[in-house]
């Protein structure tokens, strides 16, 4: 693993709302823990990389580098990218290339600073004539689910199972939040309850298909594996990481059932890791909505396109805590999820390592997966926009070798 | 959006649906492209323009928008999906107008899908008053309802007429109304304005005529109601409809366009002005447009001016004037005007005042009476030589009081006489008059037509129809009498006319 970049320290706020606090003061909770986690002082660190969407418009900060010079008092490099994986990414490199053998990578947004207004910025991000066409930030999630119903046929009996199997993906998620101290909704939903909602709001999708709109930080603390060595024991290794990127206007893209992102970057990710897919026994998908987190499940290979429904709703029967797949476990977000566990767009992503990091050291407490095989590995999946932009990264865990 | 740089090029695309497609391998693009993404370096340059304007589409997949982003919010509950143009081969974002969801209203996603829609040009979203008018045509009604898909065809004349006369007409209505005793008046869906009608107007013109759009070198719109104080609504109906010919490299129409404000005969003015303009060879303007657009303006009931309210409609009306392939001749002309203030609204003001009593005989039945007796006198005409009289109809009694004053029975004036199915649509009145007479006009009949424009002013014109006239008729599905009587028409209540009616301005 040596020549792989290595997490020592990982740290984050509860996610939510931070009615009383600042962007910069969430990022400060989060750097102290990842910092204390890792035993290492500001001063260790040769740059950051940390990541918001929406700042500059919902706090009209211009330069976040500068915030953050003042903060740490440190002059070190700072920049500033959209999501965290895109910062984990800059750092991988930066490590990988030889530039630097410390750095922090850190996610932070402010959503409900600018509560009244955000969805309209999050629609016109996402995707600017579907905006001015009229799209909300629900409504892409919901045309990708009967664009998928039309492609597969489903209807019927079938139908009605397939709509329950998002809902449960709604429910498990706000279960495995239960057990998640830093969550955003720590409260048990019903099956009932998801498809409520859909009924009140006329919709293929309802309130709680929907992840919600967050604040929160996360930081992670980023080494040299040699460098690594020094600090801890068992660092977790970013073994593959890819990124690739998709048409911003979401109906000119061939598959409006898919994300094409995702696909591409499973596949070198796991190239650049050297392992295979059945090795992965955890993942943090991006689940903006219980679409998104079937579609992303096919998109990962782990299921046969058309088909995640079938095992999603035969796994909620009587759920264990994973997905049953071809008779193999896969655990999927055991943080919550997007959905319990909040998403506070450039942190979302620091909150997947912050698990999986946790997961792989076996110190996730009460959530802790059962590890079925070694090696163990996890990936983590997060998109930007609507699946405009996609990155997948493998972690594992080196010690045991 | 504020940025003025943005809102044109956002509109620029988007009001005609502009695209490209690559010459070689024939992929097609939404929006401009200089090159193909499959050819390459080669396409540079060779990409050749498209637009969807007046195409069909399909939707795809949709679903129901119950909380739509904050500029949306005005437009209430709306359907919103994906619609594809040329089997596919583009796909673009669209909201789906026309229509009011009832609260608990069930909504069936899957028997709207499939279905084939028309792109409608509407305003995109509410903005502040003090703010540029954005508009889109990412909205879309079903092609099998009440706004019917026609296919443009330019066709060749093959006829040169001696005389100017009118090549072509469009009129549009809205499919809301309201019905308050004897009348049905026409109510502008939320999204549409005065701007939005006079392209509507402008396009069924164009369809029912044949003429292609770059021969039109000048186009004038006459309106009272543009929501712009200073800014011309022809500019937008030049480069929505591309008349004249086109710039592509800078995106500039070689054609003039000119905004008229004369109350009610803002748009009947220049008929005179399009026809004398055609027929003066050095012009070379082979045809030019007249739009008479309103969304006619009223108080509400109770405030000064509220009595306006009773009668006020939405319309627009196209008419496109040349010396080819004419449909009627304009056999003469007369004009009478005087200094009046019957009728007017200050700057600033939202709406007009009207001086009472004083409309009728010192304004209306003083200026659309001696306008008419001039040009019959002029022509030495009488009553029994003209098959119809159509006079601006501010409501039902002026009309039918002028026409009997000037010697018409009801056969001559009852076919032109449409305030009572949609109200008065102020510029677009007398004009909505004429077109329903041509609807149903046979070759070699004289019309006479008497606009009204408080102010005051008339302007009276003497149409005879040509033997063109049955053969165009072909063209246009979207009639008068398709619109007066349309199973697709929705009735609303005051409350929500009146809604519709201020439609997507905010504070």
């Amino acid at each position: 693993m040596g020549k792989f970049p290595a997490i020592i320290g990982v740290g984050r706020t509860r996610f939510g709302e931070h009615y009383e606090r600042s962007p910069e003061k969430l990022i400060e909770e989060a750097w102290l823990r990842a910092s204390k986690e890792a035993g290492i002082e500001r001063k260790d660190l040769q740059a950051g990389y940390v990541a918001d969407y929406f700042l500059p418009i919902t706090n009209k900060f211009g330069l976040e580098e500068g915030f953050l010079s003042e903060l740490t008092e440190l002059h070190v490099q700072m920049e500033i990218t959209r999501s965290f994986s895109s910062a984990l990414f800059n750092a991988c490199n930066a490590i990988q290339a030889g530039r630097y053998d410390l750095v922090l990578v850190g996610g932070m947004e402010k959503m409900t600073d600018r509560w009244d207004k955000i969805r309209d910025d999050l629609m016109l991000l996402e995707d600017p004539w579907s905006y001015y066409a009229g799209c909300t930030p629900e409504a892409n999630h919901e045309l990708m689910l009967r664009a998928y119903i039309k492609k597969y046929g489903i209807n019927g009996s079938e139908l009605e199972k397939f709509n329950h199997a998002l809902a449960y993906i709604s429910v498990k998620n706000h279960k495995h939040a239960l057990k998640n101290e830093y969550a955003q909704y720590r409260r048990e939903i019903k099956v009932e309850d998801v498809l409520k909602q859909r009924k009140i709001a006329r919709k293929p999708l309802g309130l709680y298909d929907f992840a919600p709109i967050s604040d929160g930080a996360t930081a992670v603390v980023l080494a040299n594996s040699e460098v690594a060595k020094k600090y801890t024991d068992n660092p977790v290794y970013v073994l593959g990481c890819s990124s690739a990127t998709d048409y911003i206007t979401f109906p000119s893209r061939e598959d409006l059932t898919h994300f094409l992102v995702t696909r591409i970057c499973i596949e070198d990710a796991l190239k650049m890791a050297g392992i295979s897919r059945k090795d992965i026994q955890l993942v943090e998908l991006y689940d903006q909505s219980t679409v998104m987190e079937m579609v992303s499940l096919e998109d990962l290979g782990f299921v046969q396109e058309g088909k995640a429904w079938m095992d999603i709703y035969e796994s909620c029967q009587d759920y264990k805590g994973y997905y049953e797949i071809d008779g193999k476990r896969l655990y999927v977000n055991t943080n919550g999820g997007l959905k319990a566990d909040g998403n506070p767009l450039g942190a979302t992503g620091g909150a997947q390592v912050f698990e999986v990091f946790k997961q792989l050291r076996n110190e996730a407490g009460e959530r802790q997966i059962e590890i079925q095989s070694e090696p163990f590995y996890a990936c983590t999946l997060e998109l930007e926009g609507f699946g405009t932009k996609g990155y997948v990264y493998v972690f594992g865990r080196g010690w045991n070798e | 959006m504020s940025s003025e740089p943005i809102e044109r090029r956002v509109s620029y695309v988007g009001d005609r649906l502009r695209g490209s497609r690559c010459i070689f391998c024939g992929k097609e693009y939404f929006d401009l492209r200089d090159y193909c993404g499959n050819c390459g370096r080669k396409s540079y340059g060779k990409m050749a323009p498209i637009d969807f304007f007046f195409e069909k589409g399909q939707l795809e997949v949709c679903t129901f928008v119950n909380k739509p982003t904050n500029k949306f919010t005005k437009l209430g509950n709306y359907i919103y999906g994906i619609v594809s143009f040329h089997n596919g081969k583009v796909r673009v974002p669209g909201r789906l107008t026309d229509r009011l969801w009832k609260e608990n209203e069930e909504i069936d996603l899957s028997s709207l899908e499939g279905r084939e829609v028309v792109p409608r040009f509407r305003r995109r979203y509410a903005v502040k008053k003090s703010e540029i008018v954005p508009t889109i045509s990412l909205a879309f009604t079903f092609a099998d309802e009440y706004y019917p898909y026609q296919e443009y065809q330019a066709v060749k004349p093959n006829k040169e007429y001696e005389k100017p006369g009118i090549v072509g007409y469009g009129v549009y209505v809205s499919r809301f109304r309201i019905k308050e005793s004897f009348m049905e008046r026409s109510v502008p869906f939320i999204d549409e304005d005065a701007i939005t009608a006079a392209v509507e107007a402008g396009k069924l013109a164009l369809i029912h005529s044949g003429v292609d759009s770059r021969l039109i070198g000048k186009v004038y719109v006459g309106s009272e109601s543009n929501p712009y104080a200073v800014k011309p609504i022809a500019s937008k109906v030049a480069q929505v409809l591309k008349l004249g010919e086109e710039d592509k490299a800078d995106g500039v129409q070689y054609v003039d366009a000119v905004d008229t404000e004369f109350a009610c005969k803002a748009a009947t003015s220049m008929f005179k002005d399009a026809a004398s303009l055609v027929f003066y060879p050095d012009s070379h303007t082979p045809c030019a447009m007249v739009i008479g657009t309103d969304n006619s303006q009223a108080a509400p009931r109770g405030a000064p001016g509220g009595e306006l309210d009773f009668f006020v409609g939405y319309g627009g009306c196209a008419f496109i004037f040349g010396m080819r392939d004419v449909i009627a001749e304009i056999e003469g002309w007369h004009s009478c005007t005087s200094d009046t203030p019957d009728f007017w609204r200050r700057d600033g003001e939202p709406f007009p005042r009207h001086g009472g009593r004083f409309t009728g005989d010192p304004a209306y039945f003083k200026h659309v009476g001696k306008a008419a007796k001039k040009l019959m006198e002029k022509l030495r005409l009488q009553p029994s030589d003209i098959r119809y009289f159509v006079s601006h109809q501010p409501n039902i009694r002026f009309p039918v009081k002028i026409a009997k004053t000037l010697g018409f029975k009801e056969e001559q004036y009852q076919p032109g006489l449409q305030v009572a199915r949609f109200g008065n649509t102020y510029s677009g009145a007398s004009p909505l008059g004429l077109a329903a007479v041509l609807d149903i006009a046979k070759p070699e009949e004289r019309i006479l037509v008497v606009s009204y424009g408080s102010g005051a002013g008339s302007d009276a014109y003497l149409f005879r129809t040509t033997s063109q006239l049955p053969e165009k008729r072909e063209r246009q599905k979207f009639t008068i009498q398709y619109q007066a009587q349309n199973p697709y028409i929705e009735y609303v209540d005051y409350g929500t006319y009146r809604k519709l009616k201020l439609g997507l301005e905010t504070d």
